[in-house]
């Protein structure tokens, strides 16, 4: 073991946050904290407004998403939960652009959303790397795209830097060379992470992103995920079937399901920031839990 | 896999990690070990294809000495000749016409060549055009869809005799013929690999902030490339098939004669030679696409 792993070892191992409850357990978009390096702006408002959603395959109909509302805070992160079927994918697809609502309508930072847009990322349950990419230009697809639709195609250094700084955010810096099979289901996330975040977002959708992971890699991600979250304090909303995934990350809970697929009850989660693992034994948090399992019956 | 498992414990790569610290904390301990450090990797897996590559040497000298053995113990090169007696025969022939023909080895080798390279690349282009036509739209795929299905099956060599009435006994119906068998199979080829790209990929490369165009070509296309060089792999051998057997119908030039008429001559050792000049060049052949292949798709390097 080198001095190196045992540093962020230490680090990471701290003992989590105080248990203090918080009351609606939000935080108000602050500044970032120091350290930060790449530039990410701070997050946005998204109102989503009594949107619905129906697939016609066949003549059948088949209503995938009915008057679903929901108001996300600027700096807040939002859980969605519900099981398979629910509409939660179809919602977050709304949101990303990928899919026009029939119903309804969302507007992110106060405007409607009409297609896909650098302005909202996403990280989906694998993690969709470009195999043919090293992890430095796979970070580097989204300003270079950018660039090349503004017509600057060539490369400047500050990009190279800016690479350089969130390899080494995401723990990869020594593998800026390294193409995405020749890393971990841990470090493939990641890179994902620095990809979706060199595109500066200020909404991140993800699609139950640490679904096909290890139990030990996925609550590392959780760690990895909250800290990240402290210091940018970007917008995301997060989509899980995974009750302890939503309590733990989120501020809210928006359970999903029900009669008509759809938001049903909002549970604010009264978890002291900022999280750590170890919260999921605490007694708030089985609170939490019980009435969110209670939610869901219904 | 781990990568300790791959290498010896005291390899100076694995104890000095290069890189200074990352220092954010963010990434747990076990997971930075977890692959160590990618050159030593690299470096284990460049071992393990250069053995690779000598089991694959020694394969083809045991087939080589069981062949010579053969023709020791037969001692009749008219059946069998021996692998000293082919070498012979090819390095003599290599540079002289044979007496029937007219034609030294190499001339009917870059024939033979040139006619695969014409069709194939021509086959090549249009079943990587009519695919992407065929993955882009749906009426283009259920128009083509079941002319491709009739066609595949049939044997290229099937329509030799139409070709010659069409076209004559030129170059051309040599070429055409090459086409007709690499076309389908690179139409159906491409229509899968660009199928086989995810949405969800594509969706990821918008959200990025990547253009319908920027998104078609950098990363449909491009994701699509490694399943497109495989199925030029594919027909490449088929293309090899079609011109050898046209050329011992209905050629006056190319391996294939020269095989019919070695052959004719009971001349085995040209016949041989004949064979091992195919096997050649459809090996170079295949290791450029190989290439490319490996190029195109980082994670087949092992």
């Amino acid at each position: 073991m080198t001095a190196r792993a045992d540093a962020a070892g230490a680090e990471t191992d701290a003992p989590g946050a105080l248990l203090t409850p918080l009351s609606g357990g939000t935080h108000p978009p602050g500044p970032p904290r120091e350290g930060t390096t790449p530039p990410i702006p701070p997050g946005v408002e998204v109102v989503i407004d009594s949107v619905g959603k129906v697939f016609r395959r066949g003549g059948r109909r088949t209503v995938a998403l009915a008057g679903a509302s929901l108001r996300v805070r600027a700096g807040e992160l939002v859980s969605l939960l519900g099981p398979s079927g629910c509409g939660k994918s179809t919602l977050l697809r709304i949101i990303a652009g990928a899919l026009p609502a029939d119903e309804g309508s969302v507007t992110v930072g106060g405007r409607p959303v009409t297609g896909p847009s650098p302005d909202r990322g996403m990280l989906f349950q694998t993690p969709m790397l470009f195999g043919w990419l090293t992890t430095r230009d796979n970070i580097l697809f989204g300003p270079r795209a950018q660039r090349s639709a503004r017509r600057h195609e060539r490369d400047d250094p500050e990009l190279e830097t800016e690479a350089a700084a969130l390899l080494d955010r995401v723990g990869l810096a020594g593998f800026a060379e390294a193409f995405p099979h020749e890393l971990s289901g841990g470090m493939q996330h990641r890179a994902a992470f620095a990809r979706a975040l060199a595109a500066r977002p200020s909404l991140l959708l993800m699609d139950e992103p640490f679904g096909a992971l290890d139990a030990i890699t996925r609550e590392r991600m959780h760690e990895f995920l909250l800290d990240l979250w402290d210091q940018h304090r970007i917008t995301i909303i997060f989509v899980t079937h995974d009750i302890e995934e939503a309590i733990l990350l989120g501020d809210r809970v928006a359970v999903m399901g029900g009669e008509t697929p759809g938001i049903g009850e909002i549970i604010d989660v009264p978890l002291a920031r900022p999280r750590h693992a170890l919260d999921a034994d605490t007694e708030a948090f089985l609170a939490a839990k019980r009435r969110i399992r209670a939610s869901l019956r219904n | 896999m781990s990568l300790r498992n791959l290498l010896p414990a005291e390899d100076p790569a694995l104890t000095e990690r290069s890189g200074p610290p990352s220092g954010t904390g963010l990434v747990p301990a076990a997971d930075q070990d977890e692959r160590a450090d990618l050159a030593a990797y690299r470096r284990a897996r460049r071992r393990a294809r250069t053995r690779r590559l000598g089991t694959g040497a020694l394969g083809l000298a045991v087939l080589a000495g069981i062949w010579q053995l053969a023709a020791m113990l037969l001692n009749d090169p008219v059946f069998l000749p021996s692998v000293s007696q082919t070498a012979a025969s090819f390095v003599h022939y290599f540079n002289r016409p044979y007496p029937a023909q007219g034609k030294p080895l190499w001339f009917d080798a870059l024939t033979s060549l040139r006619r695969i390279l014409i069709g194939f690349t021509a086959g090549t282009a249009i079943g990587v055009v009519l695919g992407a036509a065929m993955s882009a739209s749906l009426i283009v795929r259920h128009l083509t869809d079941p002319v491709i299905e009739v066609l595949r099956p049939l044997p290229p060599l099937a329509f030799i005799p139409l070709f010659i009435i069409w076209l004559g006994i030129g170059e051309m119906p040599k070429e055409v013929l090459i086409m007709i068998g690499v076309t389908p199979i690179m139409a159906v080829t491409t229509v899968a690999a660009l199928d086989e790209v995810p949405d969800d990929l594509r969706l990821c490369a918008r959200t990025l902030g990547a253009s319908r165009r920027y998104t078609m070509l950098r990363v449909q296309i491009r994701a699509a490339l490694p399943g497109i060089l495989t199925g030029m792999r594919i027909s490449m051998a088929g293309a090899w098939t079609s011109i050898v057997a046209a050329e011992l119908i209905a050629a006056t030039t190319g391996l294939g004669y020269l095989i019919m008429q070695a052959g004719d001559y009971l001349n085995t050792a040209l016949v041989f030679s004949g064979i091992i000049a195919i096997a050649i060049l459809g090996l170079a052949l295949d290791a450029c696409l190989r290439v490319l292949l490996l190029l195109a798709d980082p994670s087949r390097r092992r």
